[in-house]
């Protein structure tokens, strides 16, 4: 009996149909013709990066230990001790900054191509999502390191969730575990990053894809009409990404290795105390206005940001209006997010 | 033509056999750069002296018991020289006591008995107790214990 | 098949082959250390019964952590290893807090359990000497005895004479309790002692080119090393152990620090050392030693044309010392100063015959003060120490005493006084070398009077270098490499060269400069007469 038998006998499914059903999701998916320009793929890549943070992730978490006493001396362990330790965490810090950029290019393109219309507003709104999530990924990630920054940005964001009207306190306490931030903070911490997180993601990303593959990819004008298969052409330009991808993550970790800064200190805060870069836009904005009028004005602009394909329509009901409104905004918020990152980078 | 396409599927094949070797070696040193990771660093090891007794406190035949990391250590003066002993059993890992008056070892847990140079003189013992290097110098006798680094992953 | 599907399986294959690249280049690289490695420490019982009462009690703690430095905590030298006592010895004291017998002082005596060769070599050397209190008459007379508790006290305790008769207190250098050797090696812990008016070794190191590239790179030195088996200098400039202690690839590393040692330059004269000569060999031994350390860095002909002209400047200082030796006497046997006595005998040696009189108050300044920093200046490379701070000194405590005798009515010394020659500030005869270990100077050797007024002024220097050498005082190697530069000294003195086309235009560029500058300043100030009048009438 060869061993493909003897397996099939002990796991009897349909193997004709199983290879059926692959090749006509995976294999032959219909691509539409635009989507040979790489600008067009922009999805694939922060995929690519959350396989690879799964995969580093997985790694890191063999030596981490979450306490407040071992967190960043584990971290530099891994980092100086650890052969090929610097690599793994070079990549997983440089994949969560991409990762980032790839969705901010992402939802750029799919924003001034109007593909979050009708009927994918449901979809736009899981986008959304998943860039709120990765962006949970980055703080919880960022935090565990328990330097001085991770020590002092998980103090002030947590601190924030507090001026929520009527559940504020209460969702300080759930966040830290407890009423300051303490080893049962860092213990949370993680278990989000490395347990709560990245399960919501890989549902929210199926939800995604999902949805995605029924309505088939939003097809914008100019280009000619037609689809050609998933494979070989769409798999082989996922393959050659994520070479590139890892190549330029590895060289970007020998360029600028991964910081370790300095043991958190409870007792006495940094002089410069600055989140990372993609926190700027808001965090510029929380120190230009009260701070209840900012958390209400953030918490506006994302409501307003996730369901903008249903704010869209009452605006004007003649197309060309909408277009040009949502081309306004869109381009409004990019001028308005950049000036206050660049503002935060270079001025502040 | 028959050549032509002879010719055409052979190039095809090279290309494809360069670009899945190149991709198969691509993949291989990312995988054994992470099984690297994962593998604990094998340090050569090296050792310093450790004082454990003086000359002049040791009459011949007599043992003196020292803690080492937590596991007492048996100084012996025997008539050739000195021994020095772990006081782990090599049986199960219970602690041997010196019996000053038969000048022997001996490990309570299964009736095992050491002589005084460390042989099993009955019991379930496998082998002679472990011994540690010794160096005298003047008055004092050293051993050779492993060099090691304060800190939580050692 | 599709061209860009082939295109795009080259650029996997590109991509693939500039990762592997990549991921080589990753397996190289390691990251720095941020966190420094410390040994892991095994604490006996004995010592952890003391540490824990210590550190209940709150005595002495900084003493545990520093212990914990030592490499005496890695091998298992604990508490009690340095500590332990018998009943009815001189510091054998109850611990209050136990019943332990401990030392209250450990000696030498305990170092030397298991450092008997340092504590050997250091016993043989002049820091374990008694010279301080063999030579005491004039402690206790001048000062109190109070105020060389903390004083003279102090920096002799590194050779005090302890009730167990042994000698020294090794923890002067090596701090207690971690007893570091790269603390010991500092200049600074030398410098403690060695500083001050009358030997200032570390002001004169630091001047020197050594302390200087030492301050400037020191801080990233590390200075743990050991030179015990022959092992090269790993640091770039020395320190003061490297050449009084360290080994190196042909010395044996000692704890002897006159084991190098060729002269007494401290003493009222200066003579060829003859301390320990049975197991330390002569004084030319000695300097062998020395040089065998220099030879580390530099070239024979260098260190030695520089130990020369050092050891030239010693025997100087030797006829500078007989003028004042004389003077003090014959003032003495004229009645015009007098000696300490007590109970109708003299108390003390000439030498410290009391300083309440301005002759042997400069006598005595003129050799342990000023005396001294000369010649170690000159052994040490600190020029400013040599000159300004030594001989100009020197020669004016001489000129001092002279005008003292003179003004009490000493024919001879107003004779001196009242001359306007200018050879008469020299009333002693001279050592010299053509020359310096520097380099070939020019115009510098047309200057001094002395050479150019008088025409025998070599031959009289070498007559005395000469007779240095035929009573021992210098060596054979030294009286060769002295003769060949006497006989090349037009070379050596630079006067060859001195009237040539190219030193000539360049000296005249700078003479033509400092005239300029001359007559700039009398017209700035010199000629300058202001309008104003002064307000005390004359």
């Amino acid at each position: 009996m060869s061993m493909k038998e003897w397996f099939k006998e002990r796991f009897p499914i349909d193997y004709e149909k199983f290879v059926e059903i692959n090749e006509n999701i995976f294999l032959k998916e219909p691509i539409p013709n635009h989507m040979k320009k790489w600008w067009y793929c922009s999805g694939a890549m922060p995929l690519i990066l959350f396989m690879l943070q799964v995969v580093t992730g997985i790694l890191l978490s063999f030596y981490f230990v979450p306490s407040p006493e071992m967190a960043f001396e584990s971290v530099r362990h891994i980092t100086e001790e650890i052969r090929m330790g610097f690599w793994v965490r070079g990549i997983h810090r440089w994949g969560s900054n991409l990762m980032v950029i790839a969705l901010l290019l992402h939802i750029t393109r799919v924003f001034f191509t109007n593909a979050y219309r009708k009927p994918r507003e449901l979809n736009w709104i899981v986008g959304v999502m998943l860039f709120l999530l990765t962006l949970a990924f980055a703080f919880t990630g960022y935090s565990l390191l328990n330097n001085q920054l991770a020590y002092w940005a998980t103090t002030v964001g947590t601190n924030m969730f507090k001026q929520v009207p009527v559940v504020g306190g209460l969702l300080l306490d759930f966040l830290r575990g407890g009423e300051d931030v303490t080893a049962n903070t860092l213990t949370r911490f993680f278990m989000i990053h490395v347990m709560f997180l990245p399960l919501t993601m890989f549902l929210v990303i199926a939800v995604h894809i999902i949805i995605l593959r029924v309505h088939g990819v939003s097809e914008p004008e100019g280009f000619p009409k037609g689809h050609y298969a998933f494979y070989p052409h769409h798999f082989f330009k996922i393959i050659i990404l994520t070479l590139f991808i890892l190549s330029v993550m590895s060289a970007l970790t020998v360029i600028f290795p991964p910081g370790l800064g300095t043991p958190a200190d409870p007792a006495q805060t940094p002089l410069h105390i600055k989140p990372e870069w993609y926190f700027f836009p808001s965090y510029r904005f929380l120190k230009l206005v009260p701070l209840l009028v900012g958390i209400a004005l953030t918490t506006a602009f994302v409501l307003g940001f996730m369901f903008w394909p249903f704010i869209e329509p009452i605006i004007s009901k003649d197309l060309k209006v909408r277009t040009k409104f949502s081309y306004f905004v869109g381009s409004l918020t990019i001028v308005f997010t950049v000036g206050l990152t660049v503002w935060e980078m270079f001025f502040a | 033509m028959a050549q032509n396409e002879n010719k055409q599927s052979r190039r095809d094949f090279i290309r494809n056999t360069t670009v899945v070797g190149a991709l198969i070696i691509a993949i291989g040193t990312f995988l054994r750069h992470a099984i690297v990771y994962l593998l604990p660093k094998k340090k050569k090891k090296t050792y310093h002296k450790y004082l454990v007794a003086k000359k002049t406190e040791m009459p011949v035949n007599k043992a003196k018991k020292i803690t080492l990391s937590g596991k007492p250590v048996y100084v012996v003066r025997l008539n050739e020289g000195y021994k020095v002993f772990s006081g782990v059993c090599t049986h199960l890992g219970c602690i041997v006591r010196w019996e000053e008056q038969k000048g022997r070892f001996y490990c309570p847990c299964h009736q095992g008995v050491f002589s005084k140079n460390g042989q099993v003189l009955s019991g379930p013992p496998p082998r002679p107790l472990d011994e540690f290097e010794v160096h005298l110098e003047q008055n004092l006798v050293f051993i050779k214990v492993e060099d090691k680094m304060e800190g939580p992953w050692t | 098949m599709d061209s860009t599907v082939k295109a795009q399986q080259w650029l996997i294959g590109i991509f693939s082959v500039l990762l592997v690249v990549i991921l080589i280049i990753i397996a190289g690289v390691e990251m720095k250390a941020s966190k420094e490695q410390k040994p892991h420490i095994e604490i006996d019982a004995t010592s952890a019964q003391c540490i824990n009462c210590h550190q209940r009690e709150n005595v002495a703690v900084k003493q545990i952590d520093a212990w914990k430095e030592s490499k005496h905590a890695v091998m298992g030298i604990g508490c009690n290893e340095c500590h332990h006592a018998k009943e009815g010895e001189f510091d054998a004291q109850r611990c209050p807090k136990s019943d332990f017998l401990i030392a209250r002082h450990p000696t030498p005596k305990d170092c030397a359990e298991c450092h008997s060769q340092e504590v050997a070599e250091f016993a043989n050397s002049k820091h374990a000497h008694q010279f301080w209190l063999l030579k005491n008459a004039d402690r206790a007379v001048f000062e109190n005895p109070i105020s060389t508790r903390h004083g003279c006290e102090e920096c002799h305790q590194v050779g005090n004479l302890w009730p167990d008769g042994s000698v020294g207190e090794c923890d002067v250098c090596h701090p207690k309790h971690s007893f570091s050797k790269a603390v010991a090696r500092q200049p600074e812990t030398c410098g403690e002692c060695h500083l001050g008016p009358d030997h200032p070794q570390i002001e004169m190191y630091l001047e020197s080119k050594h302390g200087n590239i030492f301050k400037a790179k020191g801080k990233d030195w590390d200075m743990d090393y050991s030179t015990k088996n022959f092992e090269p200098i790993p640091i770039e400039a020395p320190v003061c152990v490297t050449c009084h202690m360290d080994g190196n690839e042909t010395q044996p590393m000692t704890h002897n620090v006159s084991a190098r040692l060729a002269w007494e330059s401290q003493m009222t004269w200066s003579y060829r050392t003859v301390w320990d000569e049975e197991n330390l060999g002569s004084w030319e031994v000695k300097r062998e030693r020395m040089e065998a350390i220099c030879a580390s860095c530099h070239a024979p002909d260098f260190y030695e044309t520089y130990l020369l002209t050092a050891d030239l400047v010693n025997l100087q200082y030797n006829e500078i010392r007989r003028q004042f030796v004389y003077w003090t006497k014959k003032l003495t046997k004229n009645g015009l100063i007098k000696r300490l006595k007590e109970d109708g005998k003299f108390y003390s040696n000439p030498v410290l015959n009391g300083w309440d009189e301005d002759p042997e108050h400069d006598m005595y300044y003129g050799w342990h003060h000023e005396g001294r920093r000369f010649r170690f200046g000159a052994e040490m490379m600190a020029a400013d120490y040599t000159q300004w701070h030594g001989i100009w000194e020197v020669q004016e405590d001489l000129m001092e005493v002279i005008k003292w005798a003179a003004e009490h009515g000493d024919a001879e010394a107003k004779k001196i006084v009242h001359s306007t020659s200018p050879s008469k500030f020299t009333t002693y005869t001279l050592y010299d070398i053509p020359g310096n270990a520097w380099g070939i100077p020019t115009y510098t050797n047309t200057t001094p009077y002395l050479y150019n007024k008088y025409p025998d002024y070599w031959d009289r220097i070498y007559a005395n270098v000469k007779t240095a050498y035929e009573k021992g005082l210098l060596s054979k190697k030294q009286w060769d490499l002295w003769e060949e530069r006497f006989e090349n000294k037009d070379h050596y003195l630079g006067l060859k060269y001195t009237h040539t086309p190219a030193v000539d235009s360049t000296w005249n560029f700078y003479k033509a400069r400092n005239e300029y500058d001359l007559k700039k300043m009398k017209e700035q100030v010199i000629d300058l007469k202001l309008p104003g009048k002064p307000f005390f009438k004359k």
